[in-house]
């Protein structure tokens, strides 16, 4: 039995929930005699090995090919089967983000595989993987097992930490040339004003519908500059176009488990807190004294975000200098 | 273009759940057509009030899940295609998906839409699952569609950092994301035109499926279901706005230990 994990990296680096994964499957082989590998893809794979290593995978595989520079769902696919192939592991473990939630339905279809996406913890069992996922809109866990040969399982961000546990590793640089494929990658739309990574913040300044303008825009980068904060948002400011899609946080948008989250303006759907409800101390500031989001606030203020949030960026300013 | 958009009839979240011993008990009656669906729906919709074609949807479930289709023909869809499965427990994303990729085997079509995920379930395995079965080039998590030239599907897709502009030639599948479009409510007049449009069922038997070695095939369990772990009560600060940042300053800093 081994354990494969998909080491997803951006701008040439490793995400942190890929080393969280990582972490925890290295955790899994060793109480389960069995080993962690792990695989990269990236126009330059072999840069990373050295990082892989200090978390403690014993083999690594890398695929280096430019086609990997951005995010196209075919040649991922592909050459994941390759190395699945080569590698032949009876768990593949990734990080749950848009790049793997692209990829993982097919490779689990070309495999054959038991898939159990979006978990929130998972643990080897003797003939495959038993995990609990949040459901209806995370209201509830599921606990759920997967069995067969291959198990496929994405792990939400912030389930687990990531620790170093050097080992010595043995590569294996694998040959990939990408087939042609039909789909054709046109353009990569960034979005401007990603100065910290919202999942992998570790405060995040979550902004919603009660921010009405620019003025109120602006008191949330100035809280989210003060704290070196990430800047979040709900669905209804993604929606008007005064926040971008990535800062979404939520069912459809991404999950965050930060130390410290500030709900701004945000009533608590449950389609929002489900993407946020794992965030070690959450302060909501609304003006409704009864809306649902202080029912799991750590700290709740009553009152207008116009009028608190220019006197707490001052305090958290008059701290930090 | 010719759109099939795979629907799923899913229980409402909103609906009051109680777990006794390890199982779900919640509304039957509260069942909904899957947001993100209804999304794929509404876009293919308007592509083809753009650019001509129709709009076909496909439900795998039982009976009382008709009424799902129906919702979606008075959303202004033209067919429905219903395939009959009356014990649906127990199925998971590819048992569906295996079930789906038949039934398309003998279907023609230009865009298979699906959701990029069912609300209850937040599995998003089921789209991608169909591609592969059915070797068509598909993109995930579409915030935006556009026609070009006739044949060629424009997906805006929203990744982990920014957007994606992916061109896929047809026949392709994509999934949708609800942050697409806001679904249209159906009008009364969709209502009553819906009453007259044509739903064709299915039997497995008919597709050339044995349900029997799916529902036996299928590699994943549900084992129970628990409540999610209680957050610590907290405290509820009221006063003017130099108390409450005071207040709360004063929490951050010697009770949580944060700042
Ligand atoms: C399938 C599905 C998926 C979804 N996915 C997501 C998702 O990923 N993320 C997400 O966020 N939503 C999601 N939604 C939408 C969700 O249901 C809510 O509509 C949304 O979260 C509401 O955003 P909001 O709290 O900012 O707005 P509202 O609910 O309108 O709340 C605004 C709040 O601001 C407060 N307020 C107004 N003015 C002030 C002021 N001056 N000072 C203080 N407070 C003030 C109000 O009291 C109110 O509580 C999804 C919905 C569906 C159906
Ligand atoms: N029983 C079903 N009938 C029709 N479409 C389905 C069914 N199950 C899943 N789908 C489609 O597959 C998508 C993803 O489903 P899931 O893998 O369950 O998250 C859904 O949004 C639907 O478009």
């Amino acid at each position: 039995m081994s354990i494969l994990v998909y080491i997803s990296t951006t701008g040439g680096k490793i995400k942190r929930s890929a080393l969280e994964v990582l972490s925890h499957c290295r955790e899994q082989a060793a109480a389960n005699n069995s080993e962690v590998a792990a695989v990269v893809l990236d126009a330059d794979a072999t840069s990373f090995t050295e990082t892989l290593q200090s978390y403690g995978a014993k083999k690594i595989y890398t695929v280096s090919n430019p086609v990997f520079k951005t995010h196209l769902n075919a040649p991922i696919t592909e050459a994941l089967l390759k190395v699945i192939d080569q590698a032949k592991p009876s768990v593949f473990a990734c990080a749950s983000t848009e790049g793997t939630k692209d990829i993982i339905g097919a490779l689990a279809a070309k495999t054959g595989a038991a898939t159990l996406p979006d978990v929130a913890n998972f643990e080897l069992t003797s003939d495959g993987v038993s995990a609990l996922r949040p459901v209806m809109a995370a209201k509830i866990l599921s606990q759920n097992t997967a069995s067969g040969d291959l198990v496929l399982v994405s792990v939400r961000s912030g389930s687990y930490d990531a620790s170093q546990s050097p080992v010595v590793s043995e590569t294996i640089a694998v040959d990939y040339s990408p087939s042609d494929f039909a789909q054709v990658l046109r353009e990569v739309l960034s979005s401007a004003g990603d100065k910290v990574d919202l999942s992998e913040a570790n405060v995040v300044i979550a902004a919603g519908r009660g921010i009405k303008d620019e003025a109120g825009k602006k008191l949330i980068e100035d809280l989210a500059e003060s704290l070196g904060g990430a800047i979040g948002a709900s669905r209804a400011v993604v929606e008007n176009g005064m926040f971008p899609a990535t800062a979404q946080i939520g069912q459809t948008g991404k999950v965050v488990s930060p130390e410290l989250y500030f709900a701004i303006g945000i009533s608590g759907a449950v389609q929002h807190t489900a993407g946020m409800s794992n965030s070690k101390v959450i302060v909501a500031i609304n003006k409704d004294a009864d809306a649902p989001i202080f029912q799991m606030a750590s700290y709740g203020l009553v009152g207008d975000l116009y009028k608190i949030l220019p006197i707490l960026t001052e305090e958290i300013k008059k701290i930090r200098n | 273009m010719k759109f099939i958009i795979c629907i799923k009839q899913v229980p409402d979240v909103y609906a009051p759940i109680q777990i006794k011993n390890g199982e779900l008990s919640m509304d039957t009656d509260r069942m909904v057509l899957n947001a993100y669906d209804a999304s794929a729906v509404e876009e293919a919709l308007v592509l083809a009030e753009q650019h001509g074609g129709e709009v076909e949807v496909v439900l795998v479930g039982p009976d009382k899940a008709k009424e799902t289709i129906r919702k979606a023909l008075a959303m202004g869809a033209s067919k429905g295609h219903h395939i009959a499965v009356e014990d649906t427990t127990g199925l998971d994303s590819a048992a569906f998906a295996s079930i789906l990729s038949a039934f398309f085997k003998n279907q023609s079509f230009d865009v298979i839409g699906t959701g990029k995920q069912s609300q209850d379930t937040d599995s998003g395995l089921a789209g991608g699952m169909i591609a592969a079965h059915l070797d068509l080039p598909y993109a995930a998590n579409a915030v935006g569609l556009q026609i070009e030239e006739g044949n060629k599907l424009i997906v805006k897709r929203q990744g982990d950092t920014g957007q994606e502009m992916i061109e896929l030639p047809t026949p392709c599948l994509v999934t949708c994301s609800n942050d697409m479009n806001n679904p249209r409510i159906p009008s009364l007049k969709g209502i009553m035109a819906s009453k007259n449009k044509p739903v064709e069922t299915y039997t497995a038997d008919v597709l050339g499926i044995d349900l029997e070695r799916v529902r036996s095939s299928v590699q994943t369990k549900t084992i129970g279901y628990q409540n999610m772990p209680e957050r610590d009560p907290g405290q509820k600060l009221e006063g003017d706005a130099e108390e409450l940042v005071q207040n709360l300053m004063n929490l951050l800093q010697n009770e949580a230990k944060v700042l």
